[in-house]
């Protein structure tokens, strides 16, 4: 059971901790992994301006476990060759302290993408907050539901991995 | 100095260097930006109540699109009328009124100067009827605002031409639309090289339609003499449905497969597309000789039930945008189009061309061939002389 004590926090650390290093490695699985196997299971990535809007188009919508899976087909099988690689680094910090909701806890982190195109300079890619709903599965904290609020009105580039 | 360029004198061939001139960028922002053109700027859904406004660039010149209390969009220079001082920064909102910080002037949603403080030590005979901000020459279709800082622009029916039906059905048919939000980019590519492969390409790209067995139905490409492109087509069904997990995002809604995609492309580069249940309208910005900002605006129709407005979002929001499952490798292009024009030479349009003296207008759903009268077009309105020697 999650709580709001020290042996949670650093349980959900854990998980930010393996989330980041998953894309910074670009290993979708893993990637996946962080999430939930409830069916239910979502990721967002939408930019600040649509949420202050209320509009809901987002960058990426997974709304089910399905199609974080399908994404993670896309990035690993479909697109194979098609665009030019690059490395991300992701610096996330937890803000605030956490909630908790019927055994589920609910996490806010800034966070901070810096990309490196294959033989190119290092950049800023994006800024935001992610707003996370954490449960215990299969005796580990997972992501239910994240969602990542980028900051950056204009992306400096077509996208494709998740934030 | 970099050598003049030479147009080629062969219509299927471009030269390569035209995507990387910085000279020549700035004479196309005067020419075609500030120049005889409509650029289209919102749609009427994006500001839909009085007081709405939207920010945007028209070339570099920046504009207000507003939706006054009286309900008439109008667009102004983003231009204080004082001293030249930018009005708005928010890239959209609703106000009462817009107020320039600096000396306080304040204009009404429909461009008149309401407030100017101390105005009884201006100069003789100052009157503040005079200094509204300045108006655009603005026109609509379907709901789409367009703007023109020309006077010699002719009537947008007239400058639509044959490519009217085919934005209409881009834009639910009626334009009665309604705002689901944005996808926002910047992509590293000139914004001919981007608009030259947005509208449509060779399927040969993408993979994803393959694994999905995914087959474009007959179509029809329609381009006309002053640079636009119209492509109307039907859409199959998707054969490898399985090869998806959640294979809902692909359902076909809203639309008869029959008039499955609509497609206009408008010069110089805003791009409409209604695709399977996806209604877009790509508002692009050239930002420098190497950059163009493209926003994704995607609309419901105003009929739409919640349940199909859901639909749409997930549609929309992954499947034809910026990291879109069909469209990301054509991002990836647009920047490789780009660096590849830094070598010397021509490039040449194939598939469809039938003769090198004269551009044709009857051209297939798939042929390359349909970029070409507008080629065609910008190498006439830039003053470029074909040349054996290119």
């Amino acid at each position: 059971m999650l709580g709001i004590d020290e042996a949670s926090l650093a349980l959900v650390d854990d998980l930010q901790r393996r989330y980041i290093e998953a894309l910074d490695r670009r290993a979708m699985e893993a990637w996946l992994d962080c999430f939930s196997q409830d069916a239910d299971a979502s990721y967002f990535c939408i930019a600040a301006e649509n949420v202050e809007g209320g509009q809901e188009i987002a960058l990426m919508y997974d709304d089910c476990r399905a199609r974080l899976t399908d994404r993670v087909t896309f990035i690993t099988k479909v697109w194979t060759g098609t665009f030019q690689p690059y490395r991300m680094r992701h610096f996330v910090q937890r803000i605030g302290i956490p909630t908790l909701d019927h055994g589920k806890l609910c996490v806010v982190s800034n966070f901070h993408i810096a990309i490196t195109p294959e033989g190119g300079s290092s950049n800023l890619l994006a800024v935001g907050q992610y707003e996370d709903t954490v449960v215990l599965d299969r005796g580990e904290p997972r992501f239910l539901r994240k969602r990542a609020v980028y900051d950056t009105t204009v992306l400096p580039r077509y996208i494709v991995y998740p934030f | 100095m970099n050598a003049p360029i030479q147009w080629p004198k062969a219509v299927n061939e471009i030269p390569k260097a035209i995507f990387t001139d910085a000279e020549l960028y700035e004479r196309e922002i005067e020419t075609i930006f500030h120049g005889a053109q409509w650029h289209s700027l919102a749609h009427r859904a994006e500001i839909s109540k009085p007081g709405d406004f939207k920010t945007m660039l028209l070339g570099r010149m920046p504009v207000i699109v507003a939706n006054g209390e009286d309900g008439k969009i109008r667009v102004f220079f983003n231009s204080c009328t004082h001293r030249g001082n930018q009005v708005e920064t928010a890239s959209c909102g609703n106000r009462k009124a817009f107020e320039c910080p600096y000396h306080r002037w304040m204009f009404r949603t429909n461009g008149e100067l309401a407030v100017c403080p101390g105005s009884e030590e201006f100069s003789p005979g100052f009157d503040k009827k005079a200094y509204g901000l300045r108006e655009l020459r603005t026109a609509e279709f379907c709901g789409l605002i367009f703007a023109t800082a020309s006077a010699d622009t002719p009537p947008l029916e007239t400058w639509l031409g044959q490519v009217a039906g085919t934005l209409a059905g881009a834009l639910g048919g009626d334009g009665r639309l309604k705002l689901l939000g944005y996808q926002k980019v910047r992509y590293a590519s000139n914004w001919k090289a981007y608009s030259d492969n947005d509208g449509y390409h060779a399927p040969l790209l993408h993979v994803g339609f393959r694994l999905l067995g995914w087959q474009g139905g007959q179509g029809s490409q329609t381009p006309t003499p002053n640079g636009h492109l119209a492509f109307e087509s039907q859409l199959k069904p998707i054969v490898n449905r399985e090869f998806l997990k959640d294979p809902s995002l692909i359902d076909l809604k809203a639309t008869d497969p029959e008039s499955g995609s609509r497609i206009a492309q408008l010069f110089p580069h805003t791009v409409i597309t209604k695709h399977m249940d996806v209604i877009n309208v790509r508002f692009a910005t050239p930002i420098s000789v190497d950059c163009t900002e493209v926003h994704y605006a995607y609309f419901a129709h105003a009929d739409d039930s919640e349940e199909l407005v859901r639909h749409r979002i997930r549609q929309s929001s992954n499947l034809l945008g910026p990291c879109g499952m069909i469209s990301m490798e054509d991002a990836s292009i647009f920047n490789r189009i780009h660096i590849g024009s830094f070598t010397p030479g021509n490039a040449a349009f194939q598939k469809g061309v039938k003769r090198f003296d004269e551009v044709g207008f009857d051209v297939k759903q798939n042929d390359e061939s349909g970029n070409l009268p507008k080629w065609n077009y910008y190498c006439e309105l830039m003053g470029f002389q074909r040349s054996e020697v290119a």
